[in-house]
């Protein structure tokens, strides 16, 4: 064996023991690999990038602005405030002297004299201390709940939670202020003003711009009157984007039943027409039957839709009073049937209580009076209900609930 | 796709279709959560007059029933120049759609009959949009010089059957009147009709007095004088108008008394050696109890409705707060945690809440709570306002509103428990400490 061979074999041999034992000397915790989304740009966009990325350095302001401050200290000084109509009652303002004289005043002094100011003297800024004085004397073992101050303080006294509205009007969604050249409406609608091109006819009725009235989380009071012009007029907080109106189940039927009939990519021309006529067959007996159920309504067409639905609840909604009730039958929800006739307007003798909860029979009974009220002071001219779908609404149960407009 | 199964596919959705239109049964369902809260409107024709000396009884009778409801705040009278109907006959019937023209709400007719000192007003109310009358037709009789109660009888009827909730019209306040200027201020006990009217004078104004409070069935009256130099606490009998001191203990000073609602026992204060507690007195026996025992001042007790526990306001806590206890005594239990300080605590007739006033940032204020503490609600804010009282029904507050500077006033105001609906009670002059009296029978 010469040498190189020699050379060669202690090479590979300690290759082959570091292979096998080098591994224990080295750290295991080899470094979190880190995977980074990455996205082919091409150069156009990414010029387009980067000449947008060039002009922000302007405005760099939208994050710092988020937190104004964290409420500062929100406790405004329980102390300096004069004691309050501590009342009344307690000692006579004459007497200099806290100490009352054991002696029951044998002195009646009949004279209405006394130096008037009795005791109310709550002016709110003087009188650091309330009159009777006290004077707990050493007061040693009564255990002096001296730091209930304390809980005082730190006890919820009030929430950080935004500030409630204060409004006219009450509703489960506070409304700002309408602009003044709004109506008022339950909901709100943009202005709609005729287009001014000329050419396309364009059948857009002309509409005032709608809000929903002013509404706040609870009412106006005198007490928080004040308060209210001083809150924040605006908040940062974005408005909420508008529910999407559900899309009207109303076709979904005829879609399906068409879907199958007309189907390009089916290449199945005699499975079609065989599932055509089918469904045709099916269809015109739904409809018949339909029509022998209703037969002074006619035929019914697609279901209600949502809007069709909004409108009548908020024509009733406009005339249901409850201003009048009392607190409990103000928290008392009622279901009320009623049956219409084609013209839109309810059958007064068809108005009856079918079902109520949260309160007695007659809370229930005052409840219904208001409901039945609203519902025959808005039918003067009968609801905008679509007449050919009478059969849908020809009988109708309203459950008016007030719980998200409390009087107190 | 097969043909098998486009068949069967078609078939279903044909299949679905049908049930949709047979079973249109089914009635629509809307639920309404938003309505309107307003005043509702409501006519009074003038009642009719049956006999020539009813005359002016019919008229006055109608206008004091229309300016109850309205006072309340809850209905807005229609003024008769927009009548489109006129009534001529009790038993006439009522044309209903004139009435829905003017959007009426609620009808309210009457005639009243006069004779020999004797009168009698009868009435009904109708809901006008329903065509219905709402209960039936009633009649009360009395003698002529009644006539203003007998008309908050009938709009205590109307408010009741329309709101659901008995009404508060046909009962009296007591007060202290206040006379000469704020160093120098006479009071003197003064009673009155919940609207200001038929005044009448308890005591003369050689001493003061203050803090009057109702017996449960209106025929005492407590309250507080200082005619021997201290506060005293003295009852009156409303009949004769007799006052007798009550717990007269030698080197004591008693102020702030109330009824129990058993009209048997009072609740007071009690200062001896510089502290004050609550004390409870048997009226009747004279037994006394101490029901608190505190270094603190412990003052301004009231009763709950079931006269199971006693609310009560004390400093014990370093500031004055609103407790509540058993009306034994016992561990009181603290409800009031807002800023500010609380007191005169009064405990609803319906048992519900607990009115108070508050004092914070040098504003004072007349608010309510629920008895745990929760809920609270400021209903007014002044320079002072203090010392509310509540209506027979629960629903209105009464208190003191005194206006700052050397010429400050008192006056008597009210305000709804929603905070609404804030008036001035009509007062000959500067009036104070009111205590509300329960419906009189």
């Amino acid at each position: 064996m010469n040498t190189g061979h020699v050379i060669s074999g202690l090479g590979h041999g300690a290759a082959v023991v570091w292979l096998l034992v080098g591994g224990f000397f080295i750290s295991r915790d080899a470094p979190e690999m880190t995977v980074t989304q990455v996205s082919l740009v091409s150069s156009a966009e990414l010029d387009a990038m980067t000449a947008a990325a060039a002009q922000p350095a302007a405005e760099p302001a939208p994050e710092p602005a988020p937190e104004p401050a964290p409420e500062p200290a929100p406790e405004p000084a329980p102390q300096p405030a004069p004691e309050p109509a501590v009342l009344p009652d307690p000692v006579p303002e004459p007497q200099p002297q806290p100490e009352p004289a054991p002696e029951p005043a044998p002195e009646p002094v009949p004279e209405p004299q006394p130096e008037p100011a009795p005791q109310p003297e709550p002016l709110p800024e003087p009188a650091p201390e309330p009159a009777p004085q006290p004077t707990p004397a050493p007061d040693p073992e009564p255990t002096p709940p001296a730091p209930v101050a304390e809980v005082a303080v730190l006890a919820p006294v009030t929430s950080p939670r935004p500030r409630p509205k204060p409004a006219e009007r009450v509703a489960p969604q506070p409304v700002e202020a309408p602009p003044p050249e709004a109506e008022t409406a339950p909901e709100a609608t943009p202005e709609v003003t005729p287009e001014p091109t000329p050419d396309p006819p364009v059948v857009q009725p002309e509409q005032p711009a709608a809000a929903p009235e002013e509404a706040g989380t609870e009412l106006l009071t005198e007490a928080n009157r004040d308060q209210a012009k001083l809150a924040p007029s605006a908040s940062i907080r974005p408005k909420a984007r508008p529910a999407r109106s559900e899309p009207a189940a109303a076709e979904t039927p005829d879609e399906t039943a068409s879907t199958p009939a007309t189907d390009p990519a089916t290449d199945n021309s005699d499975a079609d027409a065989i599932a055509a006529a089918v469904a045709e067959a099916a269809a015109a007996a739904a409809a018949e039957a339909a029509a022998s159920d209703a037969p002074a309504a006619g035929a019914s067409g697609a279901p209600m839709t949502q809007g069709e639905k909004d409108a009548m609840r908020v024509a009733v909604s406009a005339c249901w009073n409850v201003g009048s009730l009392s607190s409990e039958a103000s928290a008392t929800i009622v279901t009320v049937a009623v049956s219409m006739d084609q013209s839109g307007k309810p059958n007064p003798g068809s108005i009856r209580l079918i079902d109520w909860q949260n309160g007695s029979e007659a809370s229930a009974r005052q409840a219904f009076e208001a409901a039945r009220r609203g519902i025959l002071r808005c039918a003067k001219d009968g609801y905008p209900l679509p007449a050919d779908k009478f059969d849908q609404w020809e009988n109708i149960e309203m459950v008016f609930d007030p719980s998200g407009m409390r009087l107190r | 796709m097969t043909p098998f199964k486009a068949l069967a596919l078609s078939l279903a959705a044909a299949l679905s279709l049908i049930p949709a239109g047979v079973t249109q049964a089914e009635p629509l369902r809307l639920i309404i959560t938003e309505g309107v809260i307003e005043p509702l409107p409501f006519a009074v024709p003038s009642f009719v007059a049956e006999n020539g000396e009813a005359g002016d009884y019919a008229a006055n009778i109608s206008q004091v029933i229309a300016g109850d409801l309205s006072g309340t705040g809850l209905f807005r009278e229609i003024p008769s120049s927009a009548f489109i109907a006129q009534v001529s006959s009790f038993d006439a019937p009522v044309g209903y759609p004139d009435w829905k023209a003017i959007n009426a709400q609620a009808l309210i007719t009457g005639a009243v009959s006069a004779s020999g000192g004797r009168i009698v007003v009868k009435f009904r109310v109708y809901d006008v949009f329903s065509g219905a009358e709402l209960g039936d037709g009633l009649q009360f009789a009395g003698t002529t010089d009644s006539w203003r109660r007998m008309a908050h009888k009938v709009a205590d009827a109307v408010y009741s059957r329309i709101t659901g909730e008995g009404g508060y019209f046909d009962s009296r306040v007591v007060f202290v009147a206040e006379s000469g200027p704020k160093n120098d201020r006479k009071k003197r006990l003064a009673v009155m009709d919940y609207d200001g009217a038929n005044v009448s004078y308890l005591t003369d104004s050689s001493s003061i007095v203050i803090a009057p409070r109702f017996s449960p069935d209106g025929s005492r009256i407590l309250f507080t004088s200082y005619a021997t130099g201290f506060p005293r606490i003295y009852v009156m009998d409303t009949g004769n108008l007799k006052a007798r001191a009550l717990d007269e203990q030698p080197g004591t000073m008693t102020f702030a008394p109330r009824f129990a609602p058993d009209g048997r026992t009072v609740v007071f204060s009690l200062e001896q050696g510089g502290n004050s507690d609550i004390y409870s007195l048997d009226s009747g026996s004279g037994a006394r109890q101490q029901l608190t025992n505190a270094p603190s001042i412990e003052t301004a007790p009231s009763y709950s409705p079931d006269g199971s526990k006693i609310v009560f306001e004390s400093d014990r806590s370093g500031t004055q707060q609103l407790y509540i206890m058993g009306a034994g005594g016992g561990e009181p239990q603290r409800i009031s945690f807002g800023q500010g300080r609380y007191g005169t605590p009064v405990w609803s007739p319906r048992g519900d809440l607990i009115a108070f006033t508050k004092q914070h940032q040098g504003r004072f204020h007349i608010g309510v709570m629920r008895t745990d503490g929760s809920e609270e609600r400021l209903l007014t804010a002044s320079f002072l306002d203090e010392g509310p009282t509540w209506a027979p029904n629960g629903r209105v507050i009464m208190f003191t509103r005194e206006t700052s500077g050397e010429g400050g006033q008192s006056a008597l105001y009210s305000v709804d428990i929603s905070g609404r609906n804030l008036r001035q009670v009509a007062t000959d002059g500067p009036a104070s400490d009111p205590a509300w009296s329960p419906l009189q029978p």
